[in-house]
């Protein structure tokens, strides 16, 4: 096992974009793009962009991407065994849950179900929900009661609950968050106390920064009271343990919130004046991070982990540079926009 | 029977608005395999709407037929028309309807029901609290400055609820569980109440109503209670019986749906592939028999006299992969068709392996398992058990009846050699013939394969693997050219000369066309060329001493036997025959299993895999009824 996964994350690893790659697709003649896609092992990508002028492609970009990752991550599982096989299966529902909401979406605004489906990410062989059967519900109520009859009872009798009070979206959305990534944690947990600090340091540094731009977010930008923020928050025991959310919570202005961060978080957040330029260099300091571990000789399965985090922000960035091209954008409008591709949330 | 029948693509034009009644029509001729329809000029998908329509008329009949019960049989009259979209619509809208109502009852039950568990906790609480003296008048005071809030949240929130509360100097006191439910009382102050309340709706706290009366009076606290369960009770049947009333009412109007769906499902099947139109035109694709032409012209003039036209062409090389193969056995073959099919499925043109499949597994299992006896047991089990095994019973009853064949040629029973004089050879006396006789069948059963391997690339047009490959005629020929060689070293026969004259070109072309087809630079062609060529020289070989199993096993049944006598042997009488007994059902359950996955590895591996892709397409017909 440790000696496949080590050379497929190696193998793996070298398609990684650097910022001299984007720079290159950004400015590539449109024939040469579907090549260098394949070259960058985005087959997905390049069968949909060298289709633009034909028939529409049946799947969205968005759709390919995660396509793409759980391509990826389907070679990377096929070792494993046990938790870190739980925990990497797991780290792939979070795109199941985005369907979850999507239903529930399509469901609040009447859509029927084709349309609902159409949207829906193709989960292939980690898809745990028949898709067909809750498209096919007639409410939101009847949507939830299905799910609490399916794997993901444990995170949706939570919102459930949640959205009867309240009938508010936002309520559902944010406990269906709360819930995957406390699951993601709770699998998390023995690997962490198997594989050491690579592993944890991971882990830490995505739900650190989680909790940290969730904080900020309810806090100023929806003006939640500090209880119900703090509660909406993933339990942890990192960095930002429940003491020291509880105090951040309660502080009235994003900049006393930034004051009160542990030292080492303010030396990676000099000037940020908002919550994206705050996400922008937690999300800098995430990729440093995950690039040492995937460099080190650290146990495979958090070689894995660091590989598919960054993975996931490279598709990130390409999708912004194909989506500006598609749209004929300038060179500088996709750069920028590339910039702040960067800064969009997991 | 050994290839596909001949197809032709057809495309039926005819007006949109009848195009149900099309695919209907194409159902009930029972031939129709729907495809995909690339004509670009055709760029609408008129059927899409019937299909969503269809879609969810079926999910909430589904879910009615679940809660109100099955309705009977669906007995499709002849003349039967399908429903138009707009017939479709409305029947989907009615289902809704009654869905809803339906949806409404079991919420109001299930509502019904949380109620009561509430009330049930509530006067576990009521209980608790008369136990303490606690004033709750003056507790659960509205003017009070203390917020006092009684009610249930998930246990597992607790915790988190109590840390998030403190923030606002809320106290949270757990009094009681009942399952998940935590039962607690909050406390704080009243002029931060609003702090909390979007906290303690996103926590899932349900309040307890706790009436005026049940605050100042316990003893009415129970009365109140009583009247409330007795009420609640009363709701409770009143919902049943409006559901019981919908089952009642809705049975003939549900059977009524089911039956219309069923006639509207061929359109909706056959625009998953993708029925296309433009204005009021809509075209269904797919492919129907060649033979079958006649007999769907007569079809559609009776149904549509002459509103129709009818576009057919033959398949065209390109999408031969694309071809559905449409197979017809007779009935004593097609119990041998599913252990094909787990292989794969004949490409359209492909030789199909069924019948030598059927034959050769027969022969191989007798061969590997000969005797009279077990044979016999395995055919009276296989026929005993016909009901529950349905038509793999017929494969139960053929390999016993060989094993019976094979027993009687090698003079075996129940294990026994001696009782009855073998009819051609015992491989226990003759091990050495046995062996000699199944690599003879083993060369010709890989002369087979690679005969039905060139005719199969012939028939997809690859006529270069076909002639030159190792799997081909080249590869035929150097294969029976080392045959005829190794003979004649052996001694069996005398033609070593001419033999090599067929080996060594024959492997010489198979080299060169290896060469020819490796896209490399000079020294990795050199290798793949010489890597290929040697693998082609060793994997004929090994295929062909594979077949030496085949005597093997037919000697390690006689070895079992004689182990099992050997047991019993030790054994006073009842032990003896104890053993036997059990001995024999080991050999029959045991080495029998074994032999028929042996028999199977011997065909999927050392056959099917030489000549077969296995990657064509089933035939599968339009049909009014669930695939």
């Amino acid at each position: 096992m440790s000696a496949y996964l080590d050379t497929r994350v190696t193998l793996f690893s070298g398609r990684l974009w650097t910022d001299d790659a984007l720079e290159a697709l950004i400015e590539m003649p449109d024939g040469a793009v579907a090549e260098r896609l394949t070259g960058r092992g985005l087959p997905q990508l390049a069968t949909g962009y060298d289709r633009t002028g034909g028939t529409p492609y049946p799947r969205s970009l968005e759709q390919r991407i995660i396509g793409q990752i759980l391509d990826e991550t389907r070679v990377l599982i096929r070792p494993l065994t046990g938790d870190a096989r739980a925990f990497l299966d797991f780290w792939t529902a979070r795109f199941e849950m985005s369907n979850v909401k999507t239903l529930l979406r399509g469901k609040m605004t009447d859509e029927r179900p084709a349309a609902i489906l159409a949207r829906l990410i193709p989960m292939g062989s980690f898809g745990r929900l028949d898709n067909q059967d809750l498209a096919h519900a007639e409410d939101a109520g009847e949507l939830l009661r299905r799910l609490e009859a399916g794997p993901y009872a444990g995170i949706v009798r939570r919102a459930r609950r949640a959205f009867e009070q309240s009938h508010d979206p936002f309520s559902l959305d944010a406990a269906l968050d709360r819930g995957y990534y406390e699951g993601l944690v709770q699998r998390a947990q023995p690997l962490e106390d198997t594989l050491g600090a690579p592993f944890r340091g991971l882990m830490a540094n995505l739900v650190d920064r989680i909790n940290l731009v969730w904080l900020l977010r309810y806090r100023f930008n929806y003006g939640l009271p500090p209880a119900q923020v703090y509660y909406l928050l993933v339990a942890s025991r990192y960095s930002l343990s429940g003491t020291r959310l509880r105090e951040l919570a309660a502080l009235d202005s994003l900049e006393a919130v930034l004051a009160a961060l542990p030292a080492a978080w303010r030396t990676q957040l000099p000037g940020a004046a908002d919550i994206p330029a705050v996400f922008a260099r937690m999300e800098h300091a995430a990729t440093g991070q995950a690039l040492r571990v995937l460099r080190s000789r650290v146990p495979e399965i958090a070689r894995a982990f660091a590989y598919l985090i960054l993975r996931e922000r490279d598709l990130r960035a390409v999708r912004a540079v194909l989506r500006g091209r598609h749209l004929g954008l300038p060179d500088d409008d996709i750069r920028l926009a590339l910039r702040r591709a960067a800064a969009g949330l997991s | 029977m050994l290839r596909a029948a001949p197809l032709l693509r057809i495309q039926l034009l005819m007006l949109a608005s009848e195009a149900q009644d099309a695919a209907l029509t194409l159902a009930r001729f029972g031939v129709f395999n729907p495809a995909p329809c690339r004509v670009d000029a055709l760029a609408e998908s008129p059927a899409a709407a019937y299909r969503e329509a269809w879609l969810e008329a079926e999910a909430r009949l589904a879910k009615l037929l679940e809660t109100c019960g099955d309705t009977g049989p669906v007995d499709l009259p002849t003349a039967a028309e399908a429903p138009s979209l707009a017939d479709l619509d409305e029947l989907n809208q009615w289902l809704k309807d009654v869905w809803t109502a339906c949806l409404a009852c079991h919420e109001d039950e299930a509502r019904i029901a949380e109620v009561r568990s509430r009330l049930g906790a509530l006067e576990d609480t009521l209980a608790k609290l008369e136990g303490l003296n606690v004033d709750l008048a003056h507790l659960l005071r509205p003017d009070s400055l203390l917020a006092v809030n009684i009610g249930s949240l998930p246990a597992v929130e607790l915790r988190r609820v109590a840390e998030a509360l403190a923030m606002t100097g809320y106290l949270v006191s757990r009094f009681d569980q009942a399952g998940e439910q935590v039962f607690a009382v909050i406390a704080g102050p009243r002029a931060r109440h609003d702090e909390v309340r979007g906290l303690l709706a996103q926590a899932g706290w349900r309040e307890l109503p706790v009436p005026d009366e049940l605050r100042t009076h316990p003893q009415a606290a129970r009365a109140w209670l009583e009247a409330e369960r007795v009420r609640l009770d009363g709701q409770f049947g009143a919902a049943r019986q409006v559901r019981d009333g919908l089952r009642d009412r809705l049975g003939p109007r549900l059977h009524e749906a089911r039956l219309r769906l069923a006639l509207a499902r061929p359109l909706a099947e056959a625009a998953e592939s993708g029925v296309r139109g433009k204005g009021g035109l809509a075209v269904l694709a797919g492919w129907v028999p060649k033979r079958q032409l006649g007999a769907l012209r007569d079809t559609l003039d009776a149904r549509f006299h002459g509103r129709y036209w009818l576009d057919l062409r033959e398949p065209s090389p390109r999408e031969i992969a694309e071809v559905p193969s449409l197979m017809r056995y007779p009935g004593w073959l097609a119990p041998f068709v599913p252990l094909v099919k787990s292989y794969g499925v004949p490409r359209y043109g492909e030789f199909d392996p069924a019948l030598p499949f059927a034959f050769t597994y027969l022969l191989l299992f007798g061969a590997m398992f000969g005797d009279v006896g077990h044979g016999a047991a395995i055919l009276v089990l296989a026929a005993a058990f016909a009901r529950r095994l349905g038509r793999l019973a017929w494969v139960g009853v053929a390999a016993g009846a060989v094993s019976m064949l094979f027993g009687l040629l090698y003079g075996s029973f129940f294990g026994f050699e001696d009782l009855i004089d073998p009819l051609w050879l015992s491989p226990l006396h003759d091990p050495i013939r046995a062996l000699t006789i199944a690599v003879a069948f083993g060369i010709g059963f890989i002369v087979f394969t690679l005969l039905a391997n060139a005719y199969n690339k012939g028939v997809a047009g690859r006529a270069g693997e076909a002639l030159f490959d190792s799997a081909g005629l080249a590869g035929l020929a150097f294969y029976l050219g080392a045959v005829g060689v190794l003979a004649s070293w052996a001694g069996v026969l005398d033609l070593a000369r001419p033999a090599a004259m067929l080996a060594g070109p024959g492997l010489v072309v198979v080299a060169a066309y290896k060469w020819h087809e490796a896209r490399a630079g000079l020294g990795e062609r050199i290798l793949v060329t010489l890597i290929e060529t040697l693998e082609t020289v060793i994997n004929l070989f090994s295929n062909t001493l594979s077949f030496m199993r085949v005597a093997a096993f037919s000697l390690n049944h006689v070895a079992l036997a004689l182990a099992v006598f050997t047991l019993a042997h030790g054994l006073d009488a009842a032990g003896h025959g104890i053993a036997l007994v059990l001995g024999n059902i080991v050999i029959i359950g045991l080495e029998g299993g074994i032999v028929a996955i042996q028999a199977l590895r011997l065909m999927y591996y050392e056959g099917f895999s030489r000549f077969f892709s296995g990657d064509g397409r089933e035939f599968v017909p339009l049909r009014i009824g669930k695939a």
